[in-house]
């Protein structure tokens, strides 16, 4: 199942929650968690930030402003301990998460939310409160970058959850640039030097000049902030087992051509699949379902593990010329990833060589910019009637997100 | 040091709180947080709340005013006079001071479990007791600019 509903959850003051589990007597008092040389102050209550201390401040500067605040000396260990259970209660909710930072977190919060709606976002909240005694703010979006500044403007303890085009708008309607995650200083200048200052000005800005303005990275948070979603949740652990793209064929067929299309298309399916969670596999298998009820299944284990198409394309040929029961006609299909890991955790094969120049990657590339499989391979050519229509159901769990605008 | 220190309300009994009238000095820190009481050496009587004989009772805190002539002028010992015997004669007792939190040089930090002392008799037996000191750590002197700290009981700085 696809992530197009993004959570970012974020704890409240968390070294200061931390803290407050432990010694209660801590909640309601300005607190300031000091680090490591006991002069600055590494985090704050609301409290405390209420009478204009900042983070980073030293002791002194802290103490004009809020003479009757109460210094806690850090203890990560224990701050780290109480972060492992607050990733471990989201898993209970949900199995995909990423453990951001020590007290952040983004999930997957599309079926909860599908299931339970709002209701299920703050039984959520409440469970972690119960479970951990950690106060939390979740942010509900359809991208990371937007799910973050949706937690941002609920805190303390709240909830913002912002899908519509309504609540995104008002979402980003006067938030500074250098809020997002990504524009820092630098970029900021930069986009405010060509009278781009709020996040509704910059997602209003043409896609090219802001590339050529703050790079690629730049692009990918304008993206993002339209609600596209192109950095995927990364989980260490993968949630999925398989990733399995196919379905019916239409008409049932045995003609070749036909067949293999449908092959090629499935893969590009897969491997937009795999990229958006930042997978790679290293076993393919193809299951051909035909018309007379029978049917055939083949696996391959590739040369290392890879999401490329150029990689998969050839396997998946491969299969389909040595598991295809001639003259029978193909009822539906599925493409299956096996073995799968996170991209950024595999070990690179030498025997695999990376594409010179992916197509897959420049694929991608270009159908961002004009819409979600504009650009095919030439081997789908014969599908060109399925394409055609806009009603077609089968591209249903290829949306993870507003991809196509 | 340690100039002042700080209980939770909850933590003192009413009996206390009325038998030494520590009504004056329960205080709060503003905002929604529990209350406390403030030990200060600078307060009217300088007082402490003291474990001893498994009792929790509130004694003067040293000689501030010099009003007690056998007793040493202040409200600390230091670790290494007791070392070098300079408080023999007076036949100290340790006792556990309890608080959540420590004031120095006007910087309120937090104690986990609460602080050791002396507990020592004056002329007519009364009972006053005086904080252990010790040289500070890096961190605590960092914290307080002080270079003596408190001798904590369990996790200090
Ligand atoms: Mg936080």
């Amino acid at each position: 199942m696809a992530t197009s509903i993004i959570g970012h959850l974020d704890a409240d003051c968390f070294y200061v929650s931390c803290e407050r589990v432990r010694f209660p007597g801590l909640k309601g008092k300005p607190v300031g968690v000091l680090g490591n040389q006991g002069a600055c102050i590494i985090a704050k209550s609301y409290e405390l930030k209420a009478k204009g201390v900042k983070t980073g401040w030293p002791i002194w500067d802290a103490h004009k402003l809020c003479p009757e605040a109460i210094y806690v000396k850090r203890d990560f260990y224990w701050y780290e301990e109480l972060s492992r259970q607050l990733v471990e209660t989201v898993r209970q909710a949900s199995p995909t998460v990423e453990y951001y930072s020590v007290d952040e977190l983004f999930f997957d919060a599309g079926p909860l939310l599908k299931s339970r709606g709002r209701e299920g976002i703050s039984d959520l909240q409440k469970e972690i409160l119960k479970e951990t005694g950690i106060p939390v703010s979740i942010g509900i979006s359809l991208s990371k970058l937007l799910a973050k500044l949706a937690s941002d403007s609920a805190k303390p303890f709240g909830i913002d959850v912002a899908v519509t085009e309504d609540e995104i708008q008002a979402l980003l309607k006067g938030k500074p640039v250098g809020d997002v995650t990504g524009i820092a200083r630098q970029r900021r200048k930069t986009l405010n030097s060509r009278g781009i200052f709020t996040c509704d000005q910059f997602v209003k800005a043409d896609r090219r000049l802001i590339r050529k303005l703050i790079t690629k990275n730049g692009e990918d948070i304008w993206w993002e902030l339209r609600g596209v979603s192109v950095l995927p949740i990364a989980t260490s652990r993968p949630p999925h087992k398989v990733v399995a793209r196919g379905g019916s064929v239409g008409a049932a067929t045995a003609d070749r051509l036909r067949i293999e299309a449908w092959i090629i298309r499935n893969i590009e399916r897969l491997t937009d699949a795999l990229e958006h969670h930042g997978y790679v596999c290293d076993k393919l298998g193809l299951m051909l379902g035909y018309k007379d009820g029978t049917g055939s299944y083949g696996t391959a284990v590739l040369l290392g593990p890879t999401a490329y198409f150029e990689h998969l394309a050839p396997i998946a040929r491969e299969l389909f010329e040595t598991g295809y029961k001639t003259g029978k006609k193909v009822h539906y299909m599925h493409l299956i990833a096996e073995r799968i890991q996170f991209k950024k955790d595999a070990q690179t094969s030498i025997f695999q060589k990376e594409p010179e120049k992916s197509l897959t990657g420049t694929a991608n590339f270009v159908n961002r910019h004009t819409g979600r499989f504009s650009v095919r391979s030439a081997a789908t050519l014969p599908l060109t009637d399925i394409y055609r229509d806009d009603a077609n159901e089968y591209d249903i769990c290829d949306i993870y997100g507003k991809t196509c605008f | 040091m340690c100039a002042g220190l700080a209980i939770e309300r909850r933590n003192v009994p009413d009996h206390l709180i009325e038998k030494y009238r520590l009504q004056d000095r329960i205080t709060s820190r503003g905002g929604a947080g529990e209350q406390e009481v403030h030990f200060l050496f600078r307060a009217k009587v300088p007082l402490l709340p003291v474990w001893h004989e498994r009792n929790l009772d509130i004694y003067i805190w040293g000689n501030r005013d010099d009003r007690f002539s056998r007793l040493p002028k202040t409200g600390w010992c230091r670790m290494e006079s007791i070392a070098e015997g300079k408080w023999e004669g007076l036949r100290p007792v340790q006792v556990e001071i309890p608080c959540s939190y420590g004031l120095e040089k006007g910087v309120w930090f937090q104690v986990v479990e609460g602080l050791k002392g002396i507990l020592v008799r004056d002329e007519k037996a009364r009972p006053h007791v005086y904080i252990l000191t010790q040289p500070a750590s890096h961190y605590y002197n960092v914290m307080t600019r002080h270079d003596r700290m408190p001798v904590f009981l369990g996790r200090g700085y």
